[in-house]
Protein backbone atom coordinates (compact mmCIF):
# COMPACT_ATOMS: atom_id res chain seq x y z
CA UNK A 1 0.00 0.00 0.00
CA UNK A 2 2.73 2.40 0.92
CA UNK A 3 4.71 3.39 -2.14
CA UNK A 4 7.04 5.77 -0.28
CA UNK A 5 9.91 3.38 0.19
CA UNK A 6 13.09 4.91 -1.32
CA UNK A 7 14.23 6.47 1.99
CA UNK A 8 13.77 3.30 4.05
CA UNK A 9 15.08 2.44 6.55
CA UNK A 10 14.77 5.78 8.32
CA UNK A 11 18.32 6.37 9.41
CA UNK A 12 19.54 9.75 10.61
CA UNK A 13 21.79 11.97 8.51
CA UNK A 14 20.23 11.05 5.20
CA UNK A 15 21.75 13.42 2.66
CA UNK A 16 18.74 13.56 0.33
CA UNK A 17 16.35 14.34 3.13
CA UNK A 18 18.74 16.99 4.48
CA UNK A 19 18.94 18.41 0.96
CA UNK A 20 15.12 18.63 0.76
CA UNK A 21 14.93 20.58 4.03
CA UNK A 22 17.91 22.75 3.08
CA UNK A 23 16.41 23.61 -0.32
CA UNK A 24 13.10 24.42 1.30
CA UNK A 25 14.78 26.65 3.92
CA UNK A 26 16.66 28.43 1.15
CA UNK A 27 13.41 29.00 -0.77
CA UNK A 28 11.71 30.22 2.40
CA UNK A 29 14.43 32.80 3.07
CA UNK A 30 14.56 33.91 -0.56
CA UNK A 31 10.79 34.45 -0.53
CA UNK A 32 11.23 36.45 2.69
CA UNK A 33 13.07 38.83 0.35
CA UNK A 34 16.48 38.72 2.04
CA UNK A 35 18.08 39.11 -1.39
CA UNK A 36 16.94 42.74 -1.37
CA UNK A 37 20.15 43.29 0.56
CA UNK A 38 22.05 42.57 -2.65
CA UNK A 39 20.51 45.64 -4.29
CA UNK A 40 21.68 47.71 -1.31
CA UNK A 41 25.12 46.14 -1.63
CA UNK A 42 25.28 46.96 -5.33
CA UNK A 43 24.48 50.61 -4.61
CA UNK A 44 27.15 50.77 -1.87
CA UNK A 45 29.88 49.15 -3.98
CA UNK A 46 29.13 51.18 -7.08
CA UNK A 47 28.95 54.29 -4.88
CA UNK A 48 32.33 53.45 -3.34
CA UNK A 49 33.74 53.25 -6.87
CA UNK A 50 32.94 56.91 -7.43
CA UNK A 51 33.94 58.11 -3.98
CA UNK A 52 36.34 61.05 -4.04
CA UNK A 53 38.60 60.42 -1.06
CA UNK A 54 40.98 63.01 0.37
CA UNK A 55 44.35 61.65 -0.70
CA UNK A 56 47.58 61.70 1.30
CA UNK A 57 49.40 59.55 -1.18
CA UNK A 58 52.21 60.72 -3.39
CA UNK A 59 51.49 60.91 -7.15
CA UNK A 60 53.12 57.53 -7.77
CA UNK A 61 50.56 55.93 -5.44
CA UNK A 62 47.55 57.82 -6.75
CA UNK A 63 44.29 55.85 -6.87
CA UNK A 64 45.24 53.17 -4.39
CA UNK A 65 42.97 54.63 -1.67
CA UNK A 66 40.00 54.00 -3.93
CA UNK A 67 40.98 50.34 -4.31
CA UNK A 68 41.28 50.02 -0.52
CA UNK A 69 37.92 51.73 -0.16
CA UNK A 70 36.12 49.42 -2.60
CA UNK A 71 37.52 46.32 -0.90
CA UNK A 72 36.99 47.61 2.61
CA UNK A 73 33.39 48.69 1.93
CA UNK A 74 32.55 45.47 0.12
CA UNK A 75 34.05 43.13 2.69
CA UNK A 76 32.52 45.19 5.50
CA UNK A 77 29.07 44.86 3.94
CA UNK A 78 29.63 41.15 3.34
CA UNK A 79 30.63 40.65 6.98
CA UNK A 80 27.62 42.53 8.36
CA UNK A 81 25.15 40.86 6.00
CA UNK A 82 26.46 37.35 6.56
CA UNK A 83 26.68 37.69 10.35
CA UNK A 84 23.23 39.24 10.70
CA UNK A 85 21.72 36.65 8.39
CA UNK A 86 23.59 33.83 10.13
CA UNK A 87 22.28 34.81 13.55
CA UNK A 88 18.82 36.20 12.80
CA UNK A 89 17.70 33.81 10.06
CA UNK A 90 18.91 30.73 11.89
CA UNK A 91 17.52 31.96 15.19
CA UNK A 92 14.18 32.76 13.59
CA UNK A 93 13.52 29.59 11.60
CA UNK A 94 13.20 27.02 14.36
CA UNK A 95 10.97 29.00 16.80
CA UNK A 96 8.79 30.03 13.85
CA UNK A 97 8.26 26.41 12.84
CA UNK A 98 7.29 25.57 16.41
CA UNK A 99 4.98 28.56 16.75
CA UNK A 100 3.27 27.91 13.40
CA UNK A 101 3.07 24.16 14.15
CA UNK A 102 4.68 23.39 10.81
CA UNK A 103 7.28 21.50 12.82
CA UNK A 104 4.58 19.04 13.94
CA UNK A 105 3.74 18.12 10.39
CA UNK A 106 7.43 17.69 9.51
CA UNK A 107 8.34 15.59 12.54
CA UNK A 108 5.15 13.55 12.08
CA UNK A 109 6.72 12.38 8.82
CA UNK A 110 9.63 9.92 8.94
CA UNK A 111 12.15 12.73 9.48
CA UNK A 112 14.86 12.28 12.14
CA UNK A 113 15.35 15.42 14.20
CA UNK A 114 19.05 15.54 13.31
CA UNK A 115 18.16 15.74 9.60
CA UNK A 116 15.77 18.59 10.30
CA UNK A 117 18.41 20.59 12.21
CA UNK A 118 21.20 19.96 9.73
CA UNK A 119 18.83 20.76 6.84
CA UNK A 120 17.89 24.10 8.38
CA UNK A 121 21.56 24.98 8.95
CA UNK A 122 22.52 23.93 5.43
CA UNK A 123 19.68 26.06 4.00
CA UNK A 124 20.95 29.17 5.78
CA UNK A 125 24.54 28.31 4.79
CA UNK A 126 23.49 27.94 1.14
CA UNK A 127 21.79 31.32 1.20
CA UNK A 128 24.81 33.03 2.78
CA UNK A 129 27.18 31.29 0.38
CA UNK A 130 25.25 32.28 -2.75
CA UNK A 131 24.77 35.83 -1.46
CA UNK A 132 28.49 36.19 -0.77
CA UNK A 133 29.25 34.70 -4.17
CA UNK A 134 27.04 37.30 -5.84
CA UNK A 135 28.58 40.10 -3.77
CA UNK A 136 32.09 38.81 -4.47
CA UNK A 137 31.35 38.78 -8.19
CA UNK A 138 30.06 42.34 -8.07
CA UNK A 139 33.06 43.50 -6.04
CA UNK A 140 35.45 41.95 -8.56
CA UNK A 141 33.54 43.46 -11.47
CA UNK A 142 33.92 46.91 -9.94
CA UNK A 143 37.47 46.37 -8.70
CA UNK A 144 39.04 44.95 -11.87
CA UNK A 145 38.55 47.98 -14.19
CA UNK A 146 39.45 50.35 -11.35
CA UNK A 147 42.65 48.46 -10.66
CA UNK A 148 43.51 48.47 -14.38
CA UNK A 149 42.95 52.23 -14.53
CA UNK A 150 45.11 52.87 -11.44
CA UNK A 151 47.85 50.60 -12.81
CA UNK A 152 47.90 52.38 -16.17
CA UNK A 153 48.05 55.77 -14.47
CA UNK A 154 50.91 54.73 -12.19
CA UNK A 155 52.86 53.06 -14.97
CA UNK A 156 52.44 56.15 -17.13
CA UNK A 157 53.68 58.36 -14.30
CA UNK A 158 56.65 56.04 -13.71
CA UNK A 159 57.54 55.98 -17.42
CA UNK A 160 57.51 59.79 -17.50
CA UNK A 161 60.12 59.62 -14.73
CA UNK A 162 62.19 57.10 -16.75
CA UNK A 163 61.65 54.23 -14.34
CA UNK A 164 63.54 51.00 -14.96
CA UNK A 165 61.86 47.80 -16.10
CA UNK A 166 62.32 46.36 -12.59
CA UNK A 167 60.55 49.37 -11.06
CA UNK A 168 57.68 49.04 -13.51
CA UNK A 169 57.33 45.38 -12.64
CA UNK A 170 57.32 46.19 -8.91
CA UNK A 171 54.62 48.86 -9.43
CA UNK A 172 52.60 46.41 -11.48
CA UNK A 173 52.86 43.73 -8.79
CA UNK A 174 52.00 46.16 -5.98
CA UNK A 175 48.89 47.49 -7.74
CA UNK A 176 47.71 44.07 -8.85
CA UNK A 177 47.93 42.95 -5.21
CA UNK A 178 45.26 45.56 -4.47
CA UNK A 179 42.92 44.22 -7.14
CA UNK A 180 40.98 40.96 -7.44
CA UNK A 181 43.44 38.35 -6.14
CA UNK A 182 43.08 34.79 -4.90
CA UNK A 183 43.75 36.18 -1.41
CA UNK A 184 40.73 38.43 -1.78
CA UNK A 185 38.57 35.43 -2.70
CA UNK A 186 40.06 33.65 0.31
CA UNK A 187 39.03 36.60 2.51
CA UNK A 188 35.45 36.22 1.26
CA UNK A 189 35.67 32.52 2.12
CA UNK A 190 36.80 33.48 5.65
CA UNK A 191 33.76 35.79 5.94
CA UNK A 192 31.57 32.84 4.95
CA UNK A 193 33.24 30.50 7.45
CA UNK A 194 32.75 33.01 10.26
CA UNK A 195 29.05 33.41 9.47
CA UNK A 196 28.64 29.62 9.23
CA UNK A 197 30.12 29.27 12.70
CA UNK A 198 27.80 31.94 14.09
CA UNK A 199 24.80 30.33 12.34
CA UNK A 200 25.55 26.99 14.00
CA UNK A 201 25.80 28.77 17.34
CA UNK A 202 22.43 30.47 16.68
CA UNK A 203 20.97 27.06 15.87
CA UNK A 204 22.18 25.75 19.23
CA UNK A 205 20.74 28.76 21.05
CA UNK A 206 17.40 28.49 19.27
CA UNK A 207 16.91 24.90 20.46
CA UNK A 208 16.31 26.18 23.99
CA UNK A 209 15.69 29.91 23.55
CA UNK A 210 12.11 31.11 23.39
CA UNK A 211 12.79 34.31 21.47
CA UNK A 212 14.75 35.29 18.41
CA UNK A 213 15.87 38.45 20.21
CA UNK A 214 17.57 36.41 22.94
CA UNK A 215 19.27 34.24 20.30
CA UNK A 216 20.47 37.32 18.40
CA UNK A 217 21.80 39.11 21.48
CA UNK A 218 23.61 36.06 22.88
CA UNK A 219 24.89 35.17 19.41
CA UNK A 220 26.47 38.57 18.91
CA UNK A 221 27.82 38.57 22.49
CA UNK A 222 29.58 35.26 21.86
CA UNK A 223 30.94 36.66 18.60
CA UNK A 224 32.27 39.72 20.44
CA UNK A 225 33.67 37.67 23.34
CA UNK A 226 35.33 35.34 20.84
CA UNK A 227 37.71 38.10 19.80
CA UNK A 228 39.14 38.06 23.34
CA UNK A 229 39.02 34.31 23.85
CA UNK A 230 42.77 33.75 23.60
CA UNK A 231 43.62 36.57 26.01
CA UNK A 232 40.91 35.55 28.48
CA UNK A 233 42.00 31.92 28.32
CA UNK A 234 45.60 32.83 29.19
CA UNK A 235 44.62 35.39 31.83
CA UNK A 236 42.12 33.18 33.65
CA UNK A 237 43.72 29.79 33.43
CA UNK A 238 47.42 30.46 32.81
CA UNK A 239 49.51 27.80 31.10
CA UNK A 240 50.36 25.29 33.81
CA UNK A 241 48.54 22.86 36.08
CA UNK A 242 45.86 20.25 35.57
CA UNK A 243 42.90 22.47 36.53
CA UNK A 244 44.20 25.23 34.25
CA UNK A 245 44.43 22.78 31.35
CA UNK A 246 40.85 21.60 31.91
CA UNK A 247 39.66 25.20 32.19
CA UNK A 248 41.43 26.13 28.96
CA UNK A 249 39.96 23.12 27.21
CA UNK A 250 36.40 23.89 28.34
CA UNK A 251 36.72 27.52 27.33
CA UNK A 252 38.17 26.56 23.96
CA UNK A 253 35.32 24.14 23.28
CA UNK A 254 32.58 26.53 24.37
CA UNK A 255 33.86 29.77 22.93
CA UNK A 256 35.41 30.03 19.46
CA UNK A 257 38.57 32.04 19.03
CA UNK A 258 37.46 34.66 16.51
CA UNK A 259 41.08 35.77 15.98
CA UNK A 260 41.33 32.90 13.49
CA UNK A 261 39.05 34.93 11.25
CA UNK A 262 40.92 38.23 11.62
CA UNK A 263 42.50 37.90 8.20
CA UNK A 264 40.40 40.26 6.19
CA UNK A 265 42.13 43.56 7.08
CA UNK A 266 45.51 42.26 5.93
CA UNK A 267 44.01 41.17 2.62
CA UNK A 268 42.45 44.62 2.10
CA UNK A 269 45.94 46.08 2.50
CA UNK A 270 47.12 43.81 -0.29
CA UNK A 271 48.94 41.23 1.83
CA UNK A 272 48.65 37.63 0.69
CA UNK A 273 46.46 35.23 2.64
CA UNK A 274 48.62 32.38 3.82
CA UNK A 275 47.33 28.86 3.26
CA UNK A 276 48.08 27.92 6.87
CA UNK A 277 45.86 30.72 8.16
CA UNK A 278 43.02 29.78 5.79
CA UNK A 279 43.46 26.14 6.80
CA UNK A 280 43.20 27.05 10.49
CA UNK A 281 39.99 29.02 9.82
CA UNK A 282 38.51 26.04 8.00
CA UNK A 283 39.55 23.62 10.76
CA UNK A 284 38.23 25.91 13.49
CA UNK A 285 34.91 26.33 11.65
CA UNK A 286 34.54 22.60 11.08
CA UNK A 287 35.23 21.87 14.74
CA UNK A 288 32.72 24.40 16.11
CA UNK A 289 30.01 23.71 13.53
CA UNK A 290 30.15 19.97 14.31
CA UNK A 291 30.30 20.60 18.09
CA UNK A 292 27.44 23.11 18.12
CA UNK A 293 25.27 21.02 15.78
CA UNK A 294 25.84 17.93 17.90
CA UNK A 295 24.91 19.88 21.05
CA UNK A 296 21.82 21.24 19.23
CA UNK A 297 20.76 17.71 18.38
CA UNK A 298 21.27 16.51 21.98
CA UNK A 299 18.87 19.22 23.19
CA UNK A 300 16.42 19.07 20.27
CA UNK A 301 16.13 15.27 20.36
CA UNK A 302 14.70 15.47 23.89
CA UNK A 303 12.52 18.47 23.26
CA UNK A 304 8.75 18.07 23.53
CA UNK A 305 6.25 19.99 21.46
CA UNK B 1 -4.51 -9.05 13.57
CA UNK B 2 -1.95 -6.37 14.49
CA UNK B 3 -3.62 -3.26 15.93
CA UNK B 4 -3.21 0.00 14.03
CA UNK B 5 -2.86 1.90 17.30
CA UNK B 6 -2.04 0.45 20.67
CA UNK B 7 -1.77 2.87 23.56
CA UNK B 8 -1.10 1.04 26.79
CA UNK B 9 -1.53 2.75 30.17
CA UNK B 10 -0.17 6.05 28.90
CA UNK B 11 0.77 8.59 31.56
CA UNK B 12 2.10 12.03 30.74
CA UNK B 13 3.20 14.46 33.40
CA UNK B 14 4.43 17.90 32.39
CA UNK B 15 7.06 19.16 34.77
CA UNK B 16 7.47 22.90 35.21
CA UNK B 17 10.85 24.29 34.15
CA UNK B 18 11.40 26.34 37.30
CA UNK B 19 8.57 26.66 39.81
CA UNK B 20 4.97 25.60 39.80
CA UNK B 21 3.09 22.34 40.10
CA UNK B 22 3.40 19.30 37.90
CA UNK B 23 0.54 18.78 35.48
CA UNK B 24 -0.89 15.32 34.98
CA UNK B 25 -2.15 15.65 31.42
CA UNK B 26 -2.86 11.98 30.67
CA UNK B 27 -3.51 9.37 33.32
CA UNK B 28 -3.40 5.64 32.52
CA UNK B 29 -5.10 5.94 29.13
CA UNK B 30 -5.31 2.81 27.01
CA UNK B 31 -6.70 2.74 23.48
CA UNK B 32 -6.62 0.03 20.85
CA UNK B 33 -7.74 0.79 17.31
CA UNK B 34 -8.18 -1.97 14.77
CA UNK B 35 -7.06 -1.46 11.14
CA UNK B 36 -9.73 0.26 9.04
CA UNK B 37 -11.58 1.61 12.06
CA UNK B 38 -12.56 5.25 12.58
CA UNK B 39 -11.97 6.08 16.23
CA UNK B 40 -13.01 9.33 17.86
CA UNK B 41 -11.46 10.66 21.02
CA UNK B 42 -13.71 13.27 22.54
CA UNK B 43 -13.39 15.48 25.55
CA UNK B 44 -13.48 19.10 26.62
CA UNK B 45 -10.56 21.49 26.02
CA UNK B 46 -7.52 20.59 28.10
CA UNK B 47 -8.69 17.04 28.77
CA UNK B 48 -5.58 15.41 27.29
CA UNK B 49 -6.72 14.61 23.73
CA UNK B 50 -3.92 16.44 21.94
CA UNK B 51 -1.27 15.19 24.38
CA UNK B 52 -2.38 11.61 23.69
CA UNK B 53 -2.06 12.24 19.96
CA UNK B 54 1.34 13.89 20.34
CA UNK B 55 2.56 10.93 22.39
CA UNK B 56 1.39 8.65 19.60
CA UNK B 57 3.40 10.71 17.11
CA UNK B 58 6.52 10.87 19.28
CA UNK B 59 6.22 14.63 19.71
CA UNK B 60 6.08 14.13 23.48
CA UNK B 61 7.66 11.26 25.38
CA UNK B 62 5.38 9.23 27.70
CA UNK B 63 6.17 9.51 31.39
CA UNK B 64 5.11 5.87 31.57
CA UNK B 65 3.23 3.48 29.33
CA UNK B 66 3.74 2.79 25.65
CA UNK B 67 2.34 3.87 22.30
CA UNK B 68 2.64 1.65 19.25
CA UNK B 69 1.66 2.14 15.63
CA UNK B 70 1.26 -1.09 13.67
CA UNK B 71 3.51 -2.69 16.25
CA UNK B 72 6.31 -0.10 16.08
CA UNK B 73 7.20 2.04 19.09
CA UNK B 74 5.96 5.55 18.33
CA UNK B 75 9.20 7.08 19.62
CA UNK B 76 11.02 5.41 16.72
CA UNK B 77 11.10 7.48 13.53
CA UNK B 78 10.25 4.42 11.45
CA UNK B 79 6.77 4.25 13.03
CA UNK B 80 5.87 7.45 11.15
CA UNK B 81 6.24 5.79 7.75
CA UNK B 82 2.62 4.67 8.09
CA UNK B 83 1.14 7.81 9.64
CA UNK B 84 -0.39 10.99 8.30
CA UNK B 85 -1.08 13.79 10.76
CA UNK B 86 -3.20 16.92 10.56
CA UNK B 87 -2.65 19.16 13.59
CA UNK B 88 -5.25 21.50 15.02
CA UNK B 89 -5.28 24.86 13.18
CA UNK B 90 -2.40 23.96 10.88
CA UNK B 91 -0.29 26.79 9.53
CA UNK B 92 1.77 25.52 6.67
CA UNK B 93 4.51 27.50 4.97
CA UNK B 94 2.67 30.49 3.54
CA UNK B 95 5.33 31.09 0.90
CA UNK B 96 4.64 27.76 -0.77
CA UNK B 97 1.84 27.03 -3.22
CA UNK B 98 -0.53 24.11 -2.66
CA UNK B 99 1.41 22.00 -5.12
CA UNK B 100 4.80 22.94 -3.61
CA UNK B 101 3.51 22.10 -0.14
CA UNK B 102 2.52 18.60 -1.16
CA UNK B 103 5.79 18.19 -3.09
CA UNK B 104 7.79 19.18 0.01
CA UNK B 105 6.03 16.69 2.30
CA UNK B 106 6.04 14.02 -0.39
CA UNK B 107 9.79 14.33 -0.87
CA UNK B 108 10.30 14.05 2.89
CA UNK B 109 8.49 10.72 2.68
CA UNK B 110 10.73 9.55 -0.14
CA UNK B 111 8.44 10.16 -3.10
CA UNK B 112 9.82 11.71 -6.26
CA UNK B 113 9.52 11.99 -10.00
CA UNK B 114 6.34 11.01 -11.80
CA UNK B 115 5.04 9.06 -8.76
CA UNK B 116 5.12 12.25 -6.72
CA UNK B 117 3.52 14.33 -9.49
CA UNK B 118 0.73 11.82 -9.94
CA UNK B 119 0.13 11.61 -6.21
CA UNK B 120 -0.04 15.40 -5.89
CA UNK B 121 -2.57 15.61 -8.73
CA UNK B 122 -4.65 12.83 -7.21
CA UNK B 123 -4.70 14.43 -3.74
CA UNK B 124 -5.46 17.92 -5.01
CA UNK B 125 -8.42 16.46 -6.80
CA UNK B 126 -9.49 14.51 -3.72
CA UNK B 127 -9.52 17.65 -1.55
CA UNK B 128 -10.97 19.77 -4.35
CA UNK B 129 -8.02 22.16 -4.62
CA UNK B 130 -6.90 21.53 -8.20
CA UNK B 131 -7.88 25.08 -9.14
CA UNK B 132 -5.76 26.52 -6.32
CA UNK B 133 -2.66 24.38 -6.85
CA UNK B 134 -0.51 27.33 -7.98
CA UNK B 135 -1.80 29.76 -5.38
CA UNK B 136 0.35 30.45 -2.31
CA UNK B 137 -1.03 29.20 0.98
CA UNK B 138 -0.97 32.75 2.33
CA UNK B 139 -4.05 33.34 0.16
CA UNK B 140 -5.93 30.19 1.22
CA UNK B 141 -9.07 30.31 3.36
CA UNK B 142 -9.27 28.40 6.63
CA UNK B 143 -11.20 25.56 5.01
CA UNK B 144 -8.72 25.33 2.15
CA UNK B 145 -5.84 25.17 4.65
CA UNK B 146 -7.53 22.30 6.45
CA UNK B 147 -8.03 20.48 3.17
CA UNK B 148 -4.44 20.98 2.01
CA UNK B 149 -3.45 19.81 5.50
CA UNK B 150 -5.43 16.67 5.00
CA UNK B 151 -3.81 16.18 1.60
CA UNK B 152 -0.30 16.47 3.10
CA UNK B 153 -1.31 13.97 5.78
CA UNK B 154 -2.22 11.50 3.01
CA UNK B 155 0.75 12.15 0.73
CA UNK B 156 2.64 8.90 1.40
CA UNK B 157 -0.55 6.79 1.40
CA UNK B 158 -0.42 6.14 5.14
CA UNK B 159 -2.34 3.30 6.76
CA UNK B 160 -3.21 5.49 9.73
CA UNK B 161 -4.40 9.11 9.67
CA UNK B 162 -4.46 11.16 12.85
CA UNK B 163 -6.69 14.22 12.75
CA UNK B 164 -6.66 16.74 15.59
CA UNK B 165 -9.79 18.90 15.46
CA UNK B 166 -9.98 18.67 11.65
CA UNK B 167 -12.94 21.03 11.32
CA UNK B 168 -11.95 23.61 13.92
CA UNK B 169 -12.86 27.07 12.64
CA UNK B 170 -14.20 25.74 9.34
CA UNK B 171 -17.65 26.77 8.04
CA UNK B 172 -20.38 24.08 7.74
CA UNK B 173 -19.74 23.50 4.03
CA UNK B 174 -16.01 23.06 4.57
CA UNK B 175 -16.76 20.91 7.58
CA UNK B 176 -19.01 18.70 5.47
CA UNK B 177 -16.29 18.34 2.82
CA UNK B 178 -13.80 17.20 5.45
CA UNK B 179 -16.33 14.76 6.85
CA UNK B 180 -16.89 13.35 3.37
CA UNK B 181 -13.14 12.92 3.04
CA UNK B 182 -13.09 10.93 6.29
CA UNK B 183 -15.82 8.71 4.89
CA UNK B 184 -13.74 8.28 1.74
CA UNK B 185 -10.73 7.24 3.86
CA UNK B 186 -12.85 4.66 5.64
CA UNK B 187 -14.00 3.33 2.27
CA UNK B 188 -10.35 2.86 1.32
CA UNK B 189 -9.62 0.92 4.52
CA UNK B 190 -7.49 3.63 6.11
CA UNK B 191 -7.56 3.78 9.90
CA UNK B 192 -8.60 7.19 11.24
CA UNK B 193 -7.88 8.44 14.74
CA UNK B 194 -9.96 11.57 15.16
CA UNK B 195 -9.81 13.97 18.03
CA UNK B 196 -12.56 16.51 18.47
CA UNK B 197 -14.90 18.21 20.86
CA UNK B 198 -17.59 18.54 18.17
CA UNK B 199 -19.77 15.66 19.28
CA UNK B 200 -22.14 15.60 16.34
CA UNK B 201 -19.24 15.28 13.93
CA UNK B 202 -17.74 12.39 15.86
CA UNK B 203 -21.12 10.70 16.07
CA UNK B 204 -21.51 10.93 12.33
CA UNK B 205 -18.17 9.45 11.26
CA UNK B 206 -16.80 7.24 14.03
CA UNK B 207 -17.17 3.52 14.59
CA UNK B 208 -15.90 3.71 18.14
CA UNK B 209 -15.38 6.55 20.57
CA UNK B 210 -13.51 7.20 23.79
CA UNK B 211 -14.45 9.95 26.20
CA UNK B 212 -11.49 11.50 27.96
CA UNK B 213 -11.95 13.84 30.89
CA UNK B 214 -9.22 15.40 33.03
CA UNK B 215 -6.69 13.03 31.52
CA UNK B 216 -8.63 9.85 32.24
CA UNK B 217 -10.59 7.65 29.87
CA UNK B 218 -14.05 7.67 31.39
CA UNK B 219 -15.98 5.72 28.72
CA UNK B 220 -15.08 3.79 25.60
CA UNK B 221 -16.88 1.54 23.16
CA UNK B 222 -18.78 1.15 19.91
CA UNK B 223 -20.88 4.18 19.13
CA UNK B 224 -24.08 2.17 18.69
CA UNK B 225 -23.60 0.52 22.09
CA UNK B 226 -22.87 3.76 23.84
CA UNK B 227 -25.76 5.71 22.34
CA UNK B 228 -28.58 3.20 22.28
CA UNK B 229 -31.12 3.36 25.12
CA UNK B 230 -31.52 -0.25 26.13
CA UNK B 231 -35.22 -0.25 27.08
CA UNK B 232 -36.62 1.85 24.23
CA UNK B 233 -37.48 1.13 20.58
CA UNK B 234 -37.80 3.77 17.86
CA UNK B 235 -40.30 3.42 15.00
CA UNK B 236 -40.32 6.08 12.26
CA UNK B 237 -43.37 6.17 9.95
CA UNK B 238 -43.89 8.10 6.76
CA UNK B 239 -47.29 9.58 5.77
CA UNK B 240 -49.02 7.88 8.71
CA UNK B 241 -52.65 8.93 9.14
CA UNK B 242 -53.95 10.11 12.57
CA UNK B 243 -56.17 7.03 12.61
CA UNK B 244 -53.20 4.71 12.20
CA UNK B 245 -51.33 6.47 14.99
CA UNK B 246 -54.37 6.17 17.23
CA UNK B 247 -54.56 2.46 16.47
CA UNK B 248 -50.90 1.93 17.31
CA UNK B 249 -51.31 3.86 20.57
CA UNK B 250 -54.30 1.72 21.44
CA UNK B 251 -52.34 -1.49 20.78
CA UNK B 252 -49.46 -0.26 22.94
CA UNK B 253 -51.86 0.58 25.76
CA UNK B 254 -53.27 -2.95 25.59
CA UNK B 255 -49.83 -4.59 25.67
CA UNK B 256 -48.51 -5.58 29.05
CA UNK B 257 -45.41 -3.73 30.29
CA UNK B 258 -45.09 -1.49 27.20
CA UNK B 259 -45.51 2.29 27.42
CA UNK B 260 -46.05 4.95 24.72
CA UNK B 261 -43.34 7.51 25.46
CA UNK B 262 -43.78 10.12 22.75
CA UNK B 263 -44.70 10.78 19.15
CA UNK B 264 -44.05 13.71 16.90
CA UNK B 265 -42.15 14.84 13.80
CA UNK B 266 -38.46 13.96 13.64
CA UNK B 267 -36.28 17.04 13.43
CA UNK B 268 -33.42 17.78 11.15
CA UNK B 269 -30.29 19.41 12.51
CA UNK B 270 -29.50 23.10 12.11
CA UNK B 271 -26.41 22.08 10.16
CA UNK B 272 -28.39 19.97 7.69
CA UNK B 273 -30.89 22.80 7.27
CA UNK B 274 -28.04 25.26 6.65
CA UNK B 275 -26.39 22.99 4.10
CA UNK B 276 -29.68 22.34 2.32
CA UNK B 277 -30.56 26.02 2.13
CA UNK B 278 -27.13 27.24 1.07
CA UNK B 279 -26.72 24.57 -1.58
CA UNK B 280 -30.08 25.54 -3.11
CA UNK B 281 -29.16 29.20 -3.56
CA UNK B 282 -27.82 30.19 -6.95
CA UNK B 283 -24.39 31.94 -6.94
Amino acid sequence: MNSASPLKPTRPFHLRRIGIIATHTFTQLVRMKVFYFLAFFAVVVIGANFLELPTHASPENAGTELLYSIKSTSLGCMSIFSLVLGVVATGLLLPKDVEDRTLYTILAKPVPRLDYLVGKLCGVALLIFLSLLAMDLLMNLVLQPRMTAVLERQLEFARQRDATEATLERISADVRALGPTWSLQGAVLVVFLRSLLIASLALLLSTFSTSTLFTAIVGFLVLFAGFFQAEARDAWFGHHGGVAQVGRLIMTVLLPDMQFYNLVDAVIEGKPLKAIHLGMSIASTAFYVVTYTFASWLIFARKEF
Amino acid sequence: MEAAVEIDRLVKVFKPQLRGRELLAVDQVSITIAPGEVYGLIGPNGSGKSTTMKALLGLVAPTSGTCRIFGADSLAVDSREQVGFLPENPYFYKHLTGEETLAFYGKLCGLRGQTLKDRIGELLELVDLTGARDRRLGGYSKGMLQRIGLAQALIQEPRLVILDEPTAGVDPIGSRQIRDLIFALRERGITVFLCSHLLEQVQEVCDRVGIIFRGKMVREGRLEDLLSIEDQTEVVLKDASPELLEEIQRLVAQAEGAEWVRSGRPRTTLERLFLRETSRRPD
